[in-house]
């Protein structure tokens, strides 16, 4: 193999990997801090992606006025979903294993929900719109235009919020609720208020990511799923909790995924990415990167 | 009541539906039988779904990946073999995958254990979805030795049955009363000495052996199977979701919730099937936030608590909008600066 097809080879990789890598950050957020496990992230992201299609081809806007729409819309929704459900939930339930599991039925109730509600309004077929498809030269390999864009603007996002976190007031009291939640509130971080914006800011990455899907990808009803299965994989690769641990876990497993499926079979990825979940939750269930 | 008494009314509710069930096909249409036919296994699925992971809350999602072993192994085995034994061999490779499986992931708790369990269910369903097509060659298979519509339906029921009966049984011996116990809490279970290692891996077992007989009996209706019919992993969240929304904890829950799924199922899935699944992910939220003992737990004061926790909302927001509360508040610091 030449260093040309190397190079498109693992630059593919580390596309899909930025988009895993963004879905997984708002996935972790929830469940690093709320103990959420949103079992209904991916239909959110399909909402994003929907959203964005029919403003393209109804409205004619351009796609990347979306991205900041479809991030305040989203992040609108989950303040009501947080305010809806998980709210009432955290307060009637007796202790933290059994919201747990509470959690994550509501969490199959809302996928039910979201992904029927959006196959009955906009009908179940495969949807797509052409945007940016001029391929770029790079030294001797070529990518498709859009999808370099998906791949910067999602790393962007995602180092925007580990930023975020690192370094602002708001996100010392999240990783101080992460490491623990009555110490934190005992020195007078506001729970009430971080959790629902907390939610939001994760379903909004979401739709985020959902609205760059759809500039380089046919969408349907049926695409959340999957992605949420991938955004589990990535952060038991990262670690339950790790930002960072879930944008090197997305990046790393894009690329596993790009590699594989090129030495061996396009119909072995499923079982290839849940082979490395599964090793993964049994031999270091604390994520690929702890201590 | 006593605890016998008890037995006694539970083991005649279910002689007495045991019995209805069994004369339905003589007078039913052929519509209600086969409605019958998917709530009898969706009570056969909940039911023993429920033994094991009501009482010990290990929220399992597996039962789709031995309900597939089952129907494949039966599907498979029926040329062959008489109907009983390929329905035996279905239970019996569901229980031996369900020991491996719970061998690797049962020292696991909660969120780990469900999300591992999914895990392993999507990547049983890929391997012999790339096993068929690369060894085998097919997609899917097409069942030619199919046993008569009776005989499905009185195996199904059989199963159905059985599992309740399990169910009734299980919870008086020392065996259920471990699994209560490792429900309630495991290390104290352990302490107490009780084998919770070999306790839980029966426990998932006898589960997966319910599973693997239903998904057996049930494959040979399609006439017709694929991995991504008899894998749907829809089937084992329909079976966790009947099992919570009836009540995990409760005999009758499951059995309960199976008919009102199916029923409603039936009417609204042909018409309208995304209102369906719209109205089953409703109802679970609702029935998690508002019912967590599920439809088995309503008694008459359930809509009276529901009534007072309104009121008594009704009662803060008036309080609150009215102008009511800031004006308290001001007298209060006026008074404390007085």
């Amino acid at each position: 193999m030449s260093a040309g097809a190397w190079l498109e080879l693992i630059a593919s990789g580390l596309i899909t990997g930025g988009i895993y890598a963004l879905v997984a950050l708002g996935l972790n957020l929830q469940y690093g801090l709320m103990r959420i496990l949103n079992i209904a992230h991916g239909e959110f992201l399909m909402v994003g992606a929907y959203l964005t299609w029919m403003a393209q081809t109804s409205f004619g806007l351009h796609p990347l006025a979306m991205v900041p729409v479809s991030f305040a819309l989203l992040m609108a929704l989950g303040l009501v979903v947080h305010r809806l459900c998980f709210k009432r939930l955290a307060a009637t339930s007796p202790d933290l294993d059994v919201f747990e599991a509470r959690g994550l039925m509501v969490a199959f109730g809302l996928m039910f929900l979201v992904q029927n509600a959006v196959s009955w309004i906009w009908g179940g077929d495969l949807r797509g719109y052409d945007f940016a498809t001029a391929p770029v030269h790079i030294g001797n390999a070529q990518f498709a235009g859009n999808k370099l864009i998906v791949f910067a603007l999602a790393l962007l996002f995602a180092l925007a919020l580990i930023v975020l976190l690192r370094q602002t007031l708001y996100g010392k009291g999240v990783r101080a609720l992460m490491q623990s939640p009555v110490g934190a509130q005992l020195v007078g971080i506001d729970t009430e208020r971080l959790h629902p914006l907390m939610f939001g800011l994760g379903l909004g990455l979401s739709g985020v990511a959902g609205c760059l899907l759809s500039m380089a990808y046919t969408i349907s009803p049926a695409m959340g799923e999957p992605y949420t299965v991938t955004a589990l994989i990535v952060i038991t690769l990262g670690g339950f909790g790790s930002m960072s641990g879930a944008l090197a876990g997305g990046l790393l497993l894009g690329v596993i995924e790009a590699l594989g499926m090129h030495f061996s079979n396009p119909s072995l990825k499923a079982l290839l990415s849940y082979s490395v979940f599964i090793a993964v939750l049994l031999l270091r269930p604390k994520g690929l990167f702890a201590k | 009541m006593n605890e016998r008494q008890l037995f006694v009314r539970d083991a005649l509710v279910l002689f007495g539906l045991a019995g209805w069930a069994l004369a339905l096909p003589a007078y039913a249409s052929e519509f209600v039988v086969s409605l019958a036919l998917t709530c009898l296994m969706y009570v056969a699925l909940s039911s023993s779904w429920a033994l094991f992971c009501g009482t010990t809350r290990y929220l399992s999602l597996a039962t789709s990946a031995f309900f597939g072993i089952g129907a494949y192994a039966g599907a498979l085995a029926l040329e062959r073999l008489p109907w009983l034994a390929a329905i035996a061999l279905g239970a019996g490779l569901a229980t031996v995958v369900a020991v491996v499986m719970g061998a690797a992931v049962l020292h696991l708790r909660g969120t780990y254990f469900a999300v591992l369990t999914f895990g392993m269910t999507e990547l049983i369903r890929h391997a012999i979805t790339y096993f068929e097509k690369s060894v085998t060659g097919t997609v899917g298979r097409v069942l030619m030795v199919v046993p008569e519509r009776d005989t499905i339906y009185l195996t199904v029921l059989a199963l159905a049955v059985l599992a309740v009966a399990t169910s009734i049984v299980v919870r008086r011996t020392r065996f259920g009363l471990a699994l209560q116990g490792i429900g309630a809490d495991e290390q104290r279970a352990q302490t107490l000495g009780v084998n919770t290692r070999l306790i839980k891996t029966a426990g998932f077992a006898l589960t997966a052996a319910f599973a693997g007989a239903v998904g057996a009996a049930m494959s040979v209706r399609w006439t017709y199977i694929d991995p991504p019919t008899v894998f749907n992993p829809f089937i084992g969240f329909q079976t966790v979701l009947i099992a919570l929304i009836g009540g995990a904890l409760t005999l009758w829950g499951p059995l309960i919730a199976a008919i009102v799924f199916s029923v409603l199922a039936e009417t609204l899935r042909l018409q309208a099937p995304q209102v369906y699944l719209m109205a089953l992910g409703l109802l679970l939220i609702l029935s998690v936030l508002y019912l967590p003992g599920g439809l088995a737990s309503i008694r008459a004061d359930t809509a009276k608590g529901w009534w007072r926790d309104i009121r008594a909302l009704y009662e803060e927001k008036r309080y609150e909008w009215s102008g009511e509360k800031a004006r308290d508040k001001r007298r209060e610091r006026e008074r404390r600066l007085a």
